[in-house]
This record gives structure tokens, sequence and C-alpha cells, in this order.
């Protein structure tokens, strides 16, 4: 192993986008009995059958099956679609910005309005003060967090694109399009960014250094912003880089109410018609989003953080 | 009453999961006749009186849908809480019972899974396994898995790493009673805590893939097939997509909230009840005392619950002059000095009859004159010093913000302070983290920040007590420069009447809130006249104390800072008290020059 | 007891390199070192908590008492239950009785004990696995000095009476002085001097025990 934790990180993450791949080759090959002939149904004449195996190379042997794959991956062939002949390659392309335009927003959306939240609710319940705020602050993000993304979003067109009329129900067509998804993603996981800046600011504000700071009698905006932020920053970002992953699979969700053209909407299309090659390509994209996400949340992580190359010796 | 307004959150939860239990248990009992009636009549209506969420594509009342389908979404989310606790559990006891390397194999898969969003892990699944409810268990199931695992990793090796555990190997306990007897029980709890957050999680799942039409498919029914079927008539008949939505999001919010409660229940130490008696009211604050920094008259530190750590404190620092307070833990010696430092914790009391500094009433002191005239130092240095920042700016914060200092001259000035308390090459540590400092030079970087103002008093939490001998004896040495260059007056806290003797002055003991004896330093081995103090000093092992004889010790403990009763609170620990000790208290009244003492049994 | 050529190493950094130390049979050796020293990784190492190479040899029973009094026992078990454990149930009271704490206290639990008794509750479970050799690591250390002074006098009853063969370790020089009839005084992994306790503070021979024995804080007399 590798004693700069860069590398080591970086070696992680190519092990496991290996595994990734043999599982997402795997998956066609797990599902009990043909998956053509339970693709194109009963009905379908066993030529046709025969042809699309032959054409897929699934009547070839195993290895050989997984090395094309491979190669095909790696030059950006996913294979193609049962259903429409398109290139799977094609469709994730076309989709897959609409997918992380809306996980980014909402990412941002949540960190940028759950912080200051979660920090000012920190500060004004510090040691059991304030037991109103406290109790309407848990029940209100307790409550939040339980609801599922995809409620938000049915409330959401139920009030501002049904009854109210002031936004687009759905679809994508300009800036507006954007904002009922974005606040639906968003919402569940601001909730619970706030607790946990609310948990560590609570944490940082019982330490010495807090003290010491306040025995010199700092200003609380600099004793809050510059002392007390920065260190509660890694635990939220940490867990905001997971929240991030979470995002884009909760985007699944989120795109099928909305009918948003994103690799949401096509993998529940995929997977309910049994267009495999399709459900193959965006589950193996959807893990190495995930993958690349956590390795980025790690390497940020390292370079913020002052100790943490300490810690990983 | 009480605990049920403290927990409003958890008992809301609590009622919703019992409400849903029950309608488990009754609903296609009492509507399930209802939920099936087909009716050509009434096909895909909106509310109306007879059918309050509209009627389906059969003509079938909603409502009644909503109702029953409760049994079934419960159901299919306990299977799958079941399959997930069962499996990750198990996945995650296998590290410690596997050998090393096929252990660091079954850690990096938890790690792997678990960054994995679950619906991915629950559509890879319900893909291979076909649509339907047996596959959305199954992925669901595999969702929940891998985070059990990895608390039930981090709870058993943290177990595993655990004293008594070590203790239970040398006595040759067998490993499997220690996991049975050590470790099982005390992972339980939290893993069974963490069941009802699952259960949510699960149901919230399995609502989403029958919503996508990837989970339940009819003519079974849950609440998410419901709002599948539901959803595209919002447009026309919104309310037929109202009930399965709000029964989805109830159970999740009924789960969660209680979930959260159970947890929060769990890590919550007993904590003190009742309201404070109030502390006594402070005696008139009478004329500063001529020559004295630090004055304090009758400081009382006092929590709801009539816990008062502190009780009618008096003392005075003069300039230049070292004051040690030493005590036991529990003695209030810290308390006191976060109460003169303006930092004692809400929900905390602080009453004094008078607290002066240079005989100016610290009250009225502003910020500014605050921040620059007193210097505090505490036991952990690493703590003390913000590990975000470089240690040059902590400094630099106290001029700039105080005296408007620009940058480079409040630069210059730290540089030349951590050159004071003769840290080597002084510029190239202002620009370092604190993590990269030993303590001992975080512990003079922290004394360099109090140098920055102009110090009137230096207050020093036991500031060496997490240093090496060899370590403190240097800081000791540079308290006591410190003090004579710039004259401050200083109270230095210790549990070590050793070390207190040799740095301090004059010495102060505290004893279950209280001031018990007040001498000169040079003179507590030969002139202390509390038995307390006497006791302290001879249960202290010295480099020359006699090896065959027994330590003195002292019997019982220290009474805690709400069950200190009318009389002298170290009676019922003393070898000399009398009924009278019991009773009545006695005050701290002069006895040799210098030396004050509260004992009824010192002539 | 024989500690020959004993190692620990973690990953690159050696806690504890090359030590060689005698334990005699009925005696206390007491190990004197600051943080980092390596003291103990010494003492896991004799009792086969750590890996380690080099050898022990001449005491098949090891038992341990640790520093922190609140994570030595296991919350969820009763006095008795944790004594119990290595000795049975029958020798419960004889133990108790041993460490001088009152035989009622066997169906208390530990949240429900003071320090000083915890620790004497663990000083028990030691005994109750018979041991050749009992290793103290910084037992008083988390106390306060009147309730140290009673686990040292405990300490002393217990070599007399039971004839104890013993490893103290310790960071005060006084307190090992005062139990120990060896001092053994540790540094950056090596041992830099071993003798019999008055000497190693009467006339230390080593520059490291001098600086060591310079620092302590005494109470001017």
């Amino acid at each position: 192993m590798s004693r700069r934790p860069g590398v080591r990180r970086l070696v992680r993450f190519l092990v496991s986008l290996a595994v990734l791949m043999v599982v997402s080759f795997a998956m066609i090959h797990l599902i009990p009995g043909d998956p053509v002939r339970a693709s194109l149904g009963p009905a379908a004449p066993v030529e046709l059958v025969e042809a699309r195996r032959a054409a897929l190379g699934l009547d070839r042997p195993l290895p050989e099956q997984f090395l094309t794959y491979v190669t095909g991956v790696l030059s950006g062939d996913f294979g193609t679609s049962f259903l429409t002949g398109e290139p799977v390659g094609e469709v994730i392309v076309t989709r897959l910005p609409n997918t992380l335009a809306v996980a980014l927003l909402a990412t941002v959306l949540a960190l940028l309005a759950a912080v200051p939240l979660g920090m000012w609710a920190a500060v004004r319940t510090e040691n059991g003060r304030n037991r109103g705020t406290d109790l309407t602050f848990s029940a209100t993000t307790g409550t939040a967090v339980a609801v599922p993304e995809f409620l938000y979003a049915i409330a959401l067109v139920a009030v501002f694109a049904i009854a109210l009329g002031w936004l687009p129900p759905a679809g994508k067509a300009g800036p507006a399009t954007y904002v009922l998804p974005v606040l639906a993603l968003a919402t569940g996981p601001a909730a619970m960014i706030a607790r946990i800046a609310r948990v560590e600011t609570q944490r940082e504000l019982g330490k010495d250094y807090v003290r010491l700071a306040r025995a010199k009698r700092l200003p609380a905006a600099r004793l809050h912003v510059r002392h007390v932020l920065p260190n509660t920053l890694t635990a939220t970002l940490t867990v905001g880089g997971l929240l991030l992953s979470s995002l884009i699979a909760g985007g699944v969700l989120v795109e099928y109410v909305f009918a948003w053209p994103g690799l949401g909407l096509k993998i529940v299309e995929s997977i309910t018609q049994k267009d495999y090659p399709v459900a193959q390509g965006v589950i193996l994209v959807y893990g190495a989003i995930v993958l690349v996400v956590n390795l980025a949340v790690d390497l940020a992580l390292g370079a913020l953080d002052p100790t943490s190359a300490i810690k990983e010796a | 009453m009480g605990w049920l307004r403290r927990n409003v959150p958890g008992a809301a939860g609590a009622l919703i999961v019992a409400i849903m239990v029950v309608l488990a248990v009754t609903g296609p009992i009492v509507w399930g006749e209802a939920a099936d009636r087909i009716d050509a009549g009434a096909i895909l209506q909106g509310s109306s009186p007879g059918h309050p969420l509209g009627t389906d594509n059969l003509g079938r009342d909603l409502l009644a849908r909503v109702l029953v389908a409760g049994r079934f979404s419960l159901l299919l989310a306990l299977a799958a809480t079941l399959i997930g606790a069962v499996a990750g559990v198990v996945l995650g006891t296998l590290p410690s019972v596997l050998p090393a390397r096929a252990a660091r194999l079954a850690t990096g898969t938890v790690n792997a899974l678990v960054a994995f969003p679950g619906l991915l892990l629950a559509m890879f699944t319900a893909v291979v396994t076909g649509l339907g409810a047996r596959g959305a268990v199954l992925g669901i199931g595999a969702a929940i898995a891998p985070g059990f695992a990895r608390l039930t990793q981090t709870l058993a090796a943290r177990i595993a790493g655990a004293d008594y555990v070590s203790a239970a190997r040398m006595l040759g306990v067998p490993r499997r009673r220690i996991l049975t007897r050590h470790v099982l029980p005390n992972i339980a709890e939290p893993l069974i805590l963490n069941l009802a957050q699952a259960f949510g999680g699960a149901l919230l799942g399995l609502a989403g893939m029958s919503f996508l039409g990837l989970g339940v498919q009819p003519p079974q029914y849950d609440w998410g097939r419901l709002l599948f079927d539901g959803f595209p008539r919002i447009y026309v008949t919104p309310e037929v997509a109202l009930g399965p939505a709000a029964a989805i999001a109830l159970a999740g919010i009924g789960f969660n909230l209680l979930g959260d409660a159970l947890a929060k229940a769990a890590a919550r130490t007993s904590e003190a009840r009742g309201q404070a008696a109030g502390p006594p009211a402070p005696g008139p604050a009478g004329e500063p005392e001529p020559g004295a920094v630090l004055e304090v008259r009758d400081l009382t530190v006092a929590f709801p619950g009539g816990v008062t750590p502190v009780r009618e404190l008096s003392l005075t620092v003069a300039p230049g002059e070292i004051v040690g307070l030493v005590g036991e833990s529990g003695s209030g010696k810290s308390l006191t000095a976060a109460a003169i430092g303006g930092l004692v914790p809400y929900p905390g009391r602080v009453t004094h009859a008078a607290l002066r500094l240079d005989g100016e009433d610290v009250a009225a002191l502003t910020d500014r004159e605050l921040g620059t005239r007193l210097a505090m130092v505490f036991q952990d240095p690493l703590a003390a010093l913000n590990p975000a920042l470089k240690v040059g700016g902590q400094l630099a914060e106290v001029a700039v913000v105080h005296e408007g200092a620009g940058r480079a001259e409040a630069r210059r000035r730290a540089v030349d302070r951590l050159g004071q308390v003769h840290l080597p090459e002084p510029a190239a540590l202002a620009a370092r983290h604190p993590h990269e400092l030993s303590g001992g030079m975080r512990q003079r970087a922290v004394i360099a920040m109090g140098l920055m103002g102009t110090p009137r008093l230096i207050i020093a939490d036991e500031p060496t007590t997490a240093l090496d001998v060899t370590v403190q004896r240097q800081i000791l040495r540079l308290l006591r420069e410190v003090v004579e260059e710039t004259g401050a007056a200083t109270l230095f806290i210790s549990h070590d009447i050793a070390v207190v003797g040799e740095l301090c002055d004059r010495v102060v003991v505290m004893y279950a809130g209280r001031v018990v004896e007040e001498l000169p330093a040079g003179r507590l081995v030969t002139g202390a006249a509390h038995p307390y103090t006497k006791a302290l000093i001879a249960s202290l092992p010295e480099l020359d104390t006699d090896r065959d004889r027994p330590l003195a010790g002292i019997p019982g403990s220290q009474p805690g800072p709400a069950q200190v009763g009318a009389g002298c609170a170290f009676a019922p620990r003393c070898a000399l008290a009398t009924e009278r000790c019991e009773t009545e208290r006695p005050e701290l009244v002069a006895h040799d020059p210098g030396q004050r003492v509260a004992c009824w049994e010192v002539k | 007891m024989i500690i020959k050529n004993l190692s620990v190493r973690f990953g690159r950094f050696t806690a504890v390199d090359d030590v060689t130390l005698e334990i005699p049979d009925g005696q206390v050796v007491g190990l004197v070192g600051e943080s980092g020293s390596g003291k103990s990784s010494l003492a896991r190492a004799v009792c086969g908590l750590v890996p380690h190479t080099g050898s022990v040899t001449g005491a098949p029973r090891t038992q341990m008492v640790f520093q922190d009094p609140y994570a030595s026992l296991d919350p969820r078990m009763t006095v008795a239950a944790t004594i119990a454990e290595g000795a049975g149930a029958g020798e419960v009271a004889r133990l108790l009785d041993l460490v001088r704490l009152p035989a009622e206290l066997a169906g208390r639990y530990p949240r429900e004990l003071s320090g000083g008794q915890r620790q004497r509750v663990a000083i028990a479970r030691a005994l109750g696995g018979n041991p050749e050799l009992l290793v103290a690591d910084e037992i008083t250390s988390a106390l306060d000095v009147s309730v140290q002074a009673a686990v040292l006098n405990l300490i002393r009853g217990l070599r007399e009476e039971l004839g104890l063969t013993m490893l103290f370790i310790s960071h005060n020089l006084a307190v090992v002085r005062y139990v120990a009839d060896v001092v053994a005084v540790m540094h950056r992994g090596r041992l830099v001097e071993v003798g019999p306790a008055e000497q190693v503070v009467g006339e230390p021979a080593h520059e490291y025990t001098r600086a060591l024995l310079a620092a302590v804080p005494r109470l001017r007399r």
C-alpha cells in the first residue's frame, strides 16, 4: 500500500470501478431464464430470439463475452437498446447532463440553506437553552427528513403547477422547469444537513478553543464564522458528498414525477420494458458517478482538513 | 407529563406508529370488502360523499383501499427490514470471526456497498429477481443491509477494543462466550434502536419502488402502487393521490420521529431535574480592596436542581502574585475559574457580591478591555487551539479585533510573543497548524496568546496536567517568568498539591465548593491546619516518603454538589469531627498571619 | 519471569525496542516513563494483547489492571458476575474481602461505584485469574490523590499477603518508587536504567533518569 493517501484512494477507486464492471456485466446473466426471451415475450418467434442472442453475443463463452463487454464499455460502446435499437452510449450522453444538473443544483441549494440554519439552531440552543427552538427545529427537520422526495415532488406539482399554475408541471424547457425538481430533491437532504450541521456545531461550541475565544471576548459573528464554521465543514461536507450520490439516486423518482428527460426516467422505463442493455448501461453509469463523487469528496476533504494527512498515517 | 413535554416529537411518532399498527391489524377486516367491491357505475370518480377520495378504474373506493393497503405495506417493510438487519448483522460480525485477510475483504465490501444509494441496489436486485413484491422486498433488504453491517462493525470493533474484553480474554474466557456475554449485549441496544429508523426507510423505499411501477404488481396493492395508479390522474382529480401520499408520509414521519426519540433516549445520561432553590443573595459589594488585581467576594455558581458546585467563595490576588487553587475532582475549582472568566455554561447561574479586576467591576468592563486584560490557559492545549487555523493567525486575532491593529502589525506582534515564550523559529511556527506542534509547544503558544494584550490577570486551569513531567517543569518555569515580566496576577488551578506548592505564593484549598483553608505555599507542609489539607498532603507519595508506612488516604468520598448539608462538608470523612461539625458550618477565620482556616477543631 | 528482547511495532513505528527485563518472583517491578515511551505497549505485549517479537517466559498466567476504571468493567455485568468470570462464583466473597470491599457491593453495577471502588473490582477480577504476574498499567492516574493512596496501600498489602509478582507501570516516579522494589526507566521504547528503587531514585545513573527526577514536583519542607 502506498503511503500517499491520495494514491491509495485512487487505487481503491479503480478497484471499485472494476468490481462495478463485473457486477453490471453479471446482471444480465443473473436474470433467471433467457433475458432475450423474457424481453421479447413468449410469442416472439424462435428465429428472432436466436438472432437477437447472436447479435448480443450471448451464445459465446462467458470470458469472451466479458472481454467484449469491457472493451466495449472502455471505448464508449454500451450496446444497443432491445426496443429502439439506439446505441445505449448515445442515450447516456444525451440524458446524463439533465440528471447531473438537477442533482448539483439541489446539492448546492441544500448546503447553502442548511448549513447556516443548522449553525443558527446550534448557537441558539447551546447547552439546552431555548427549548422551544430546539423542539421546533427537531420536529421540523425530523419530519422533513422522513418525507420521501417523490411526495415532495407530487405535492409541489399539485400546489404550484396545478392549483396555482405558477410553474410548469413537467418536462424540461427553460429555467422555470428546473425549479420544482430541484426543490423536491433538495428539501429532505437540506433537513438532514441542517441536523448534522447543528450537531457538529454544538460539538465544536463545547471545545476549549471556543472557550478560549470567548475568554478573549471575540465578537460572536467572528467566533462562529471564523472559528467554528471551518471545523464543522469537514463532517458536513462528508455527509453532503454522500448525499450527492443519494440525490442522484433520489433523482430517479423525481425525474419520474416531472417526466424529466434524465437517466432516472430512462432506467425506470428500461426496467419496466425489460430493455436490459439500457438498464445495464445506466446502472453502470450511476454506479460510476457514485464512485467518482465519493473519490472527489475524499480528495477534497484531504485537501481541506489539515489534520487528515496525519490521521491517514 | 414532564417526559411528554420534553419529547413531543417522540410521543407523536409513537402515536402515529401505534395507529399504523392498529390499522394494519384491523384494516383488511373492516374495509376489506369495500376495497374490493367493483362498481361499474362509479369508475374513475373524484371526491364525492360516497367516496371521499374517489374511485379507481374499476369503481373501487380509494379510501377503503388505502386503509386496507396499510397491512401489506407494513408487512413488506417488516420483511425487508428483517432481511436487511439479519444480513447486515451477519455481514458486520464476519470481520471479527474470519481470519485477517478475509476480514479485511468483508470490511472493504461493506464500505463499498454503504456508499451506494439504496435505491440503486434495490433496482439492481429488482432487475435480477424480476418485477414484483418479492423483488422489491429483496432489493430494499439488500439496500438496508450495508448500513446495518457498518453499524454492527463499528459497534463490535469498539466493544472488542474495550478493556473489559481484554480482561476477559486474559482470564481465558472463550471467544464465543465473550461474543455472547460482552459484545452482543453491549451492541444489541443501539442495533435494536436502529430498527425503527430502518423500518421507516424500508417503508419509503418500497413505496418508491411501487410508485415507479417496479414493486408491487396488480392485483396486489400497497400504498406505493395506489399512488402509481393515482398519479396520472392528479391533473384532473388530485384527491385520488392524496390518500396514499398522506399514508406514506405519515408512516415515514412516525417511524422516523420514534426512531429519533429512541436514539436520543439511549444517548441521554441521567439529567438533573427540578428547579433551583436559587443561590443565596450575595452580601454588599463593599469597597474595592486596595492593591488587589482580582477580587472575588461571595462567588456562587448554581445549576438547576439545587446543584451548587461553588459556594460563597472569596479570594484576592495581588499583582505579580500566583495563587494556587487546589482541590480534588468535584471540588468546584474549575468552575470557579470559569466563573471568574465569565465562561460558566448555561444553565449555570453565577452570583457574587463583588467581582473586580483592577478595582473595577468586571460587568462594567468592555469586551475590548476584558479581552486584552484577561489571559486564560486550559488543560489540553490541543483542544484550546483551533485546529483549522494557523497558530500565528489565532494569536494575531486579539490585536486585530480589540486593538484595531493592521494584519502586518498584528502578525509581527504574534511572532514576537511566540519568541517571548521561547518557541524556536517563531516566524516559521506562526505559519503552522496546531497539530504540527508538540504538547509543550502548544501550551507555550496558548500562553503567548494571552500575552498579545496587556494581561493583568492570568487564569491557568490545570495547564500542565496533560503534559509530561519534564515538559510540565518547563511550562511552570515559563509561567513564573511571564508573571514576573508582566506583573499579572495569576490564579493557578490544579489538583496536584505538589505542583501548587512548588509554583505558587499562596494556596487556596477547596473542598465541596468552599474554601477550607488559605495559607502561604511555603507553609503547606509544616503549617497546614485544616484536617483536609493535612490529609491531602499525607496522601501524596513523594520521593522521600517512608516506604514501610502506609499512605494516609482519606476514607469515603467528596459529597456531590447537590448533597452538601448544613454542617462541615468534610465532617463525614474527618477523624476529628464532632457533633457540632455535622450540624454547623465553620466560617473561614484568621488563623496565623496570612492563613485562614474553616474548622471548628483548629484552635 | 523474564522478558527477553521484546519489541512491539505498529507499522513503521517501533513502540518498544528490544527490551529485556527480569521480574523476580514475589517482587514488584516499577516501570516509569513519559507518554509515548512505550510502557503501555510493553504491558500489553507481556499480557499478549498486542503482537510482538521476543519472548516472555516464566509467567504462563498474566492478568492486567487497566488505567481507566470507567472503561475496564462491562457496564452490563454486576460486580459479582465480573469477578466470577475468571474465579468462579464461589470465590467472589473472598476476593471482595481481599481488596477491602464490603460484600454487599457484589450485586451492584459499575455505574453505581466510585472510581476507587471500580479499580478495586478490577484488581479483584485480575486476582481471580490466579496470576503468576499482575500487570498494573497506570491504575491510579485517573484517581484523586486521597483515593490513590488507598489503592497504593492495597497493592502493597496484597504483595505482603499473597507474595504477588507484579509489573507496576506509572508516569509518576514517586508513585512507582513507593510501591516497587525494582524501578525500570523507559524512554523512547528502550529501557535506559534498571535498579533497586532507592538506588535509581537516590543515585540515578542515566542522564534521562536524572532529568525525570529533577522534574518531579516537590513540596517545600
